[in-house]
């Protein structure tokens, strides 16, 4: 087989993917033309990647929830609970306490919104896999509670979150030379990775895709990163928010796929009573998942505190939508049993980008929703059609 | 142009990307016959059935239909013309809404209306004259979930019926049904051609053409190899004509020599999960031997899908009697506790229940058996994707590679990705529910002969068929099963079909109500 072919074959199997990559990039040169290039700008792109994160961690949470068949309507007001916790520890509990330790202080106050979070996510799939009630009706109660907590921990005001140590998380940039040798440890991995991989299928007796074909997708990778990484250098730095997301990307995709865990979670939501005489358990996995979500909802809630600077009572308000907008948009079947991390991300990048695009073309916020409402039904029409094709 | 011939199907050829479905296909159906229509899964009849109903348009193949003499042109998505022309379809899989009631489903998209709303009244009283005139005995009222799946074939029928259809055409219409309910379908068939109904009768159960129709119809790779009337037609020839070689056996011969007891059921009792109070299991005692195949007969409803299912740990909830493995009492509580104890489970719903249909083959096979390459953080997918080649190989199953989806494989093979699957689980004893179900005459034989090596091997297997004869074949002993109750085990040797119907039926031990 020649190596057109190869790729070729690979383009076929991951239209999906490509077809939302090209979305995003028609996006881009959209905005760039119309905004004169400041769109792309080193500074915006910058932002525009740090604008996404909050809703990229509930985003890769939720591929995991409507793949297992549910959904999580809880999410956003969740993160934006977690958040005004966050606030309020380290406002008025630390400030008290170990006054002056605000990195002990920081790091207390991230694992609690860690822990609330993970607990957030336990109770709530306590109720839906062994209480037995609906995902849609446990987490639209959810979504109600959350609002209530916000304001009794808030009591209607805004509590500031800014205080050095937590402001890293969100706000921080690393050094070029570090954010340099980052990238470089990336790419060395990815070289390592397609070279034991070969390795290990050859060991195997597999027959191996052509090294030409593995040598330009992870050149192709490699030089996303470097790109990157060159562009965000020219204003601060990588952003930490977004290696964080990065490192929780990368450790949920391989879950996905390589983990029982993952690939229970697929079965499940392609036919349960098929998984369940598989021998397994429904209701543990389930519960899982929903810790999974929870972890990341905490995860969410503390980047979303430090991001904002504050714990407000609108923390969160329709991030559930986004985050199932963007699962959805990176080709999570709602009906469950499909959907990757990877799509996820792609698919929250252009939510983001979409929003970033119109506020720099200073649009007014009614016509941003139009827009992004309109992107989401038309993107999934578009891949609707391609399936339908392909048949 | 004769004028007795309803329907003349002229050198019809479909293509799909790669495939040649039908290629010059001829058939000439005469008014008023029941005519039946055999051939092997991926034969063509599908594809030849959904070109008459309408599903693929006049455009989307070559070669001519004539209907009533004149040429059928059904456009594009014309379903709805199809059943307007009078040809109706009744497909394998039922296709009514469970939570509505019989006239509901059989007025569906075609409700009377008065002033823009629906004349129930009407609607119901249509229903019952087409119930009665064609004799299907079903309440109007009822909700199609509460009923049988013979009565539900009959309420699918009867929304054929509908719209005054000249041509009824029925696809594998006894695949899920009980020796019982195929009688009364016969009979329900009479009845049709009696009011001039012309039928097309497509079936994997051979016994049934000779029992019904007066032409057959023979499709292989896409080709009419025979077509002839019934009485000149034997058991044997439509075998032949539908594999294309003689095939003198219906069952692989088996030298196998069944070792000790190795699993005892005693006196066994459950309740239903979802209705407490209600057995589904009302004393079942057996035991298997090594190396044993052991049949599971009865009729439908007496208990045979729960008894194994039970036995998994998936349905019934268990309130007294013992399970014994091997000397040991195990109670499975779960499938997975079933399957850590050596048990697999091949159930007879296989897309509901046994594949992961959108999956491929690779995830599907691996399923169960992830905990043979996988550590807590890790699956050693080179591992999985060596086993279930293996697997996949041995079972000979027809695919370009394991990472096709499961939708697009036929039946049988798709029941081949289940039975790998379990395989691969290494079992110590196997339940097969009505392993052969929808499957074709070559692939079944390929599945005996599976189950022959197995049992050989000193894998002891259970199955369970709606077909006697298949249990009669394939059996070393037979339990037979009435009302949830096991009424004796047969030694091969003794038992018959008459036998059996006795225990089954209740008449020989006292069944109670």
């Amino acid at each position: 087989m020649s190596i057109w072919n190869e790729i070729a074959q690979q383009f076929r199997k991951n239209i999906q993917t490509f077809t939302i990559i090209g979305a995003l990039l028609l996006i881009w040169a959209f905005f760039t033309l119309t905004t004169g290039g400041a769109y792309l700008s080193a500074q915006n792109f910058s932002n525009l990647f740090r604008q996404m994160t909050t809703t990229s961690f509930l985003a890769i949470g939720m591929v995991f929830v409507i793949v297992t068949g549910g959904i999580d309507l809880s999410v956003g007001k969740a993160a934006g609970f977690v958040s005004v916790m966050v606030a309020y520890f380290q406002a008025y509990i630390w400030y008290n306490i170990i006054p002056d330790n605000p990195y002990l202080a920081a790091v207390l106050s991230v694992t609690i919104g860690l822990g609330v979070g993970t607990l957030i996510g336990a109770l709530q799939g306590f109720v839906v896999s062994y209480v037995g009630i609906p995902a849609f009706i446990v987490t639209l109660g959810g979504l109600f509670i959350m609002r209530g907590g916000i304001l009794l921990v808030t009591q209607g005001k805004t509590i500031p979150a800014n205080q050095p140590g937590i402001d890293v998380i969100a706000q921080g940039y690393l050094s070029p030379t570090i954010g340099w040798i980052v990238a470089g440890l990336i790419v060395a991995f990815l070289f390592f990775n397609m070279f034991t991989s070969r390795r290990n299928k050859q060991k195997y007796g597999f027959q191996l895709s052509s090294i030409y074909l593995d040598l330009i997708q992870t050149v192709l990778f490699a030089l996303l990163i470097i790109g990157y990484v060159f562009v965000v250098n020219k204003y601060k730095g990588v952003q930490v928010p977004v290696l964080l997301l990065a490192v929780f990307s990368v450790i949920l995709s391989y879950v996905s796929n390589n983990t029982r865990f993952g690939r229970y979670a697929y079965a499940i939501g392609g036919n349960r009573e098929a998984a369940r005489l598989s021998g397994i358990n429904i209701n543990r996995n389930i519960f899982s998942i929903f810790v999974l979500m929870g972890f990341l909802i905490g995860v969410g809630g503390v980047v979303l505190a430090s991001y904002v600077g504050y714990g407000t009572v609108a923390a969160g308000e329709g991030y559930e939508l986004d985050a199932i907008a963007a699962a959805i948009l990176g080709g999570t079947s709602p009906l469950g049993g499909e959907g990757t991390v990877i799509g996820a991300l792609i698919g929250a990048l252009i939510m983001s980008s979409l929003t970033n695009g119109l506020q720099v073309l200073n649009v007014q916020p009614a016509w941003q929703y139009l827009v992004k409402g309109a992107v989401l039904v038309l993107a999934v029409f578009i891949d609707v059609s391609f399936k339908k094709r392909s048949r | 142009m004769n004028d007795d011939i309803i329907l003349d199907i002229q050198n019809i050829t479909k293509q799909f990307p790669g495939v040649t479905a039908l290629s010059d296909v001829y058939m000439q159906i005469k008014r008023g016959e029941i005519h039946g229509l055999c051939g092997e899964n991926g034969a063509g009849k599908s594809t030849l059935m959904k070109i008459l109903a309408g599903v693929y348009p006049y455009d989307s193949y070559e070669g001519d239909v004539y209907y009533e003499g004149r040429e059928l042109r059904l456009e594009g998505s014309s379903i709805r013309q199809a059943s307007e022309e009078g040809i109706a379809i009744v497909y394998q899989e039922l296709t009514l809404v469970p939570d509505m009631t019989v006239g509901e489903n059989v007025f569906l998209g075609k409700e009377p209306q008065e002033n823009g709303f629906i004349n129930w009244n009407k609607l119901y009283a249509d229903t019952r004259d087409i119930l009665s005139r064609y004799k299907l005995d079903v309440d109007p009222h009822a909700v199609v979930k509460n009923l049988g799946v013979g009565k539900q074939q009959m309420v699918e029928i009867a929304k054929a019926l509908s719209e005054d259809a000249k041509v009824l055409i029925l696809d594998e219409p006894t695949s899920a049904l009980s020796e019982a309910e195929v009688d009364q379908l016969m009979e329900i068939l009479r009845t049709l051609k009696s009011h001039g109904v012309t039928c097309i009768y497509i079936s994997h159960r051979l016994e049934e053409f000779f029992r019904i129709t007066d032409m057959v119809s023979v499709l292989r790779d896409g080709k009419v190899v025979a077509s002839q009337p019934t009485k000149e037609l034997t058991r044997e020839k439509l075998v032949r004509y539908m594999v294309g070689r003689e095939m003198s056996r219906r069952f692989p011969e088996s030298n196998r020599h069944p070792g000790e007891a190795i699993f005892e059921v005693e006196d066994l009792y459950a309740e239903d999960p979802n209705e407490a109070g209600n057995n589904v299991l009302n004393g079942v005692s057996f035991n298997l031997r090594r190396g044993e195949i052991l049949g599971i007969a009865g009729l439908m409803g007496s208990g045979r899908t729960e008894l194994v299912m039970t036995l998994f740990g998936e349905y019934g909830k268990i309130s007294s009697g013992k399970i014994r493995l091997d000397g040991k009492e195990i109670s499975p509580k779960s499938a997975g506790v079933a399957i850590a104890e050596g048990l697999s489970l091949v159930p007879e719903d296989r897309k509901g229940h046994g594949l992961v249909l959108i999956q491929s083959i690779l995830a599907n096979i691996s399923l169960p058996n992830l905990n043979q390459f996988a550590s807590f953080m890790r699956i050693d997918r080179n591992a999985e994707l060596r086993e279930s080649l293996q697997q996949a190989n041995n079972l000979a199953i027809k695919a370009p590679n394991l990472e096709i989806p499961c939708t697009s494989l036929s039946g049988g093979n798709q029941q081949k990705v289940v039975i790998a699957k379990w395989l691969m689980s290494d079992p110590v004893v196997l339940l097969m529910d009505d392993p052969t179900r929808g499957v074709d005459v070559g692939a079944k034989f390929e599945i005996y002969k599976l189950m022959n090596e197995l049992a050989e091997s000193g894998v002891s297997i259970i199955m369970t068929s709606s077909e006697l004869e298949e249990v009669l074949g394939m059996c070393d002993r037979v339990v037979v099963m009435c009302e949830g109750r096991s009424q004796g085990t047969l030694d091969i040797a003794e038992a018959t079909q008459e036998r059996i119907m006795e225990l089954a039926t209740g008449i020989v031990q006292a069944c109670e109500d």
